[in-house]
């Protein structure tokens, strides 16, 4: 009996749970990043009904309202453009306090926008737009610390993610590697504030991968940090995405040729002990990556079985419109597959995960190059159910006429080394389409397709929905098992946040940050002129259920 | 009389042509990424500049002095005039506007150039490379820099009186059961904020009165913190600073 109890208790202890119920803790849900949630009050049976429960006017909708909110007992935290934060009730949208972040001097690298807060400690953590970590004491919203982690009006750089909380250190990565600059991944204490390590991302003269850089090009070699990670507990890990190496289109003056791999740890995956900041493996995805096809998205965490054995797993979508598919533990290659329609720049994977017959752009004459920089998918987040087994992404299917445009280096300046032409894929006419993918085979199950970009994250739920928006404003509803709209919303503004659910006192609520814009916005205006029109917004719209009709 | 017309207007058509051919390229160097404004101003991440109805005094004000808090910087500065007035007739034909020839940086001061020494301290002070250990992680100089300590007002005679340098601010604070150098910037009744100077970078804190206790005095000196110079690269920052820093 007493070995019975004991084998139970340990299947529980192993059985891997990255759904959130009540509170929406984390910005992917929970440090596994599946944005999924176990509650299923709204259904696909009574979605129907769904109806606005209160709406929340931020006042600041400069580049669109981007954020992830975050729910705790009943609070929701929502970080806006210009690292403003508000507290609200989250049953009512009842302002409790509002965090007022000072004007920072002169101008900000990529615009003021913000993704997101963090939680841990009794404290709320924002990255702020001139590159400050605060901490807010998050009963009251006085500050208590805030340390900066670089200077704004040298490095070419700002934070746009929202930090991730995992043991006792915040961990905050950073925008501006199509600037010249050098990414670093920063922990800081908690408590304190002190900075506990960093980790730069292109390794400095005498660290292994070094090598790999010509001349100084590693001093401003990009390998921004600036999307949200994950952590896994159980293997002390953080996992990060780096960004594209600078400058973006052009290798020449960058890549040596030495050494294993390219321009490490641009457009990689790492690794790294929470504790130290070291290093324990890393994947690079894109080696010499000439096309900014960035690999700073999320690192989906999940367990599943591979080729029938059971292997912790980390899927990882790039910009290039492929997924990888990898062992967390140890970093090996297991699968690789498009999630994009249009992939000119590729013929495709070997099978030990690298990418052959690539189209490179050149100098002097523009190359039709599929997905464009903006990426295959942009950096709003896919969604992992556990019921259906999917993992769920939007997908963007625009190319762009690249040519090489030789730059020098200038610390902080703008450092792309190329100029692009956004033009509609030739393949299909539509922009997007949200899909459901085993995630290990990459099979896909069933597809949306949708006519402009879908740059608004997804959420999946017990309730096998799947929740959106688009830029014509609309909110909606998919079937998470069939890919059938249930259910849409006009909220007044187009989507480029993250919904979450959570319940106040047993009754589910799901919230989306709605406001159209950002860069990724403004680019699709030349392929769409009639989106130049959508209305810019910043404001916080809260679903329910009519009470009384559970 | 007729021809010598003709040819002095191919020459200046042919002087335009070269001049905008110089704006576009510069500005494909400098203005046209996708997070920027894109080629030709269309389709980039920041706003479209092509048919926009501006002004040339309005492009030329923007391109000079940036628009605060977003993502335009100031160019003035960071370009030699000419370029400038280049990329200005540039982003005004894309607007219709032929180019006035007017100076687009009427009084602006001319550049400061620095003696090699005191360049190469200039690059050490600000060397990024360097990362928390570099001068301008706590002093800000020339517009550049955190303004953390306060600007400087006297530059030690060598690098060894620089290691010994104590700033006479710094005390010792005590809070949450902690006790560090700090510089104490308000003693409000509500609040007390100081810098936490344990190891750079300072972090700034906003402590209640009563969880703060602060004590004359500290066993803080630049010696802890000056661990990504040597000596040599100490004194060529001493160079540049006595060029910049009036005494």
């Amino acid at each position: 009996m007493r070995t019975l109890v004991f084998l139970v208790a340990a299947v529980a202890a192993c059985a891997q749970d990255g759904a959130t119920r009540a509170d929406w803790n984390y910005h992917g849900g929970t440090q596994f990043a599946w944005r999924y949630s176990a509650l299923d009050q709204i259904n696909r049976t009574n979605v129907k009904s769904l109806a606005p429960a209160w709406a929340f006017q931020t006042g600041d909708y400069e580049m669109g309202l981007q954020s992830t909110p975050i729910v705790s007992g009943g609070v929701l935290y929502l970080s806006t453009s210009r690292s403003q934060v508000f507290a609200l009730d989250a049953a009512t949208g009842r302002l409790i306090w509002q965090y007022k972040y000072p004007l920072p001097r002169g101008a900000v690298p990529y615009g003021p926008q913000n993704r997101g807060v963090a939680l841990g400690g009794g404290y709320v953590f924002i990255g702020t737009y001139d590159n400050n970590l605060v901490a807010i004491d998050q009963k009251t919203g006085q500050e208590v610390w805030r340390v900066t982690m670089d200077d704004a009006r040298q490095c070419g750089c700002t934070i746009t993610a929202a930090p991730l909380v995992a043991k006792d250190k915040v961990i905050i990565g950073g925008a501006g590697g199509d600037s010249a600059h050098r990414g670093y991944l920063t922990a800081v204490d908690i408590k304190s504030g002190r900075v506990a390590w960093r980790f730069y991302t292109i390794p400095g003269p005498g660290e292994k991968g070094h090598e790999t850089w010509k001349g100084d090009s590693w001093k401003f070699g990009g390998g921004a940090t600036w999307m949200t990670g994950s952590f896994d507990p159980a293997l002390n890990l953080v996992y990060w995405g780096v960004g594209n190496a600078a400058a973006d289109n052009d290798a020449g003056p960058r890549f040596s040729g030495e050494g294993e791999g390219a321009n490490l740890y641009t457009a990689s995956v790492l690794a790294l002990d929470v504790d130290t900041g070291k290093l324990k493996w890393y994947h690079q995805e894109v080696p010499k990556d000439v096309w900014d096809f960035d690999s700073s998205y999320e690192c989906l965490l999940i367990d599943r079985e591979v080729r029938g054995k059971m292997r912790k797993l980390l899927v990882h979508i790039n910009k290039g419109g492929y997924a990888f598919v990898l062992d967390r533990a140890t970093g090996e290659y297991l699968d690789g597959y498009p999630i994009v329609d249009n992939h000119t720049w590729t013929s495709g994977l070997t099978e030990d995960g690298k990418f052959v017959g690539v189209v490179e752009p050149v100098a002097g004459k523009s190359t039709l190059i599929c997905p464009s920089p903006l990426g295959g998918k942009s950096w709003n987040e896919v969604a992992y159910s556990p019921r259906t087994g999917f993992m769920y992404t939007p997908t963007a299917e625009i190319c762009s006429n690249e040519t090489v445009v030789p730059q020098e280096a200038h610390e902080g300046r703008s450092f792309t080394s190329g100029t692009w032409e956004m033009v509609k894929a030739p393949n299909g006419a539509n922009g997007s389409h949200i899909d459901a993918y085993d995630p290990v085979t990459g099979k896909r199950q069933w597809s949306y397709p949708y006519k402009y970009l879908l740059l608004a994250s997804l959420l999946a739920t017990g309730g096998d929905l799947l929740f959106t928006g688009d830029p014509e404003g609309f909110f909606f509803a998919l079937d998470a098992r069939t890919g059938t709209k249930l259910w849409s919303f006009q909220t007044g503004s187009g989507h480029r946040g993250s919904p979450v659910t959570y319940t106040v006192n047993g009754r589910q609520y799901i919230a989306t940050p709605t406001g159209w814009g950002s860069i990724a916005a403004r680019m699709t205006t030349a392929l769409w002129p009639e989106t130049d029109t959508f209305r810019g917004g910043s404001t916080l719209m809260v679903f329910a259920l009519p009470e009384g009709g559970k | 009389m007729r021809a010598a017309f003709l040819l002095f207007a191919a020459a200046a058509i042919a002087g335009a042509q070269n001049a905008s051919t110089r704006g576009a390229d510069l500005f494909n160097q400098t203005c046209a990424s996708g997070y920027c404004h894109g080629a030709r101003g269309v389709g980039g991440g920041a706003p479209r500049l092509a048919a926009r109805g501006f002004t040339d005094e309005y492009i030329a004000q923007t391109v000079r002095r940036g628009v605060p808090s977003t993502a335009m910087p100031a160019f003035a500065g960071q370009l030699p005039p000419a370029d400038l007035a280049a990329i200005i007739g540039y982003v005004a034909s894309l607007n219709g506007i032929a180019p006035s020839g007017r100076n687009p940086m009427p009084g602006a001061a001319p550049e400061r150039s620095l003696a090699p020494d005191a360049a190469q301290g200039r690059q050490l002070f600000f060397d990024s490379v360097r990362g928390f250990g570099r001068c301008a992680t706590c002093h800000e100089v020339e517009g550049q820099g955190m303004p953390i300590a306060s600007p400087i007002s006297r530059v030690p005679a060598n690098p060894a009186e620089l290691r010994q340098l104590t700033t006479p601010h710094v005390q010792t604070v005590g809070s949450g059961g902690d006790t560090y150098p700090a510089l104490v910037l308000s003693k409000g009744s509500k609040q007390v904020k100081l810098y936490d100077l344990t190891s750079p970078p300072p972090v700034l804190r906003t402590l209640a009165p009563g969880a703060v206790t602060v004590k004359e005095g500290s066993n803080w000196s630049h010696a802890n913190v000056l661990t990504a110079y040597n000596d040599s690269e100490l004194g060529s920052i001493l160079v540049f600073l006595r060029a910049v820093v009036r005494q």
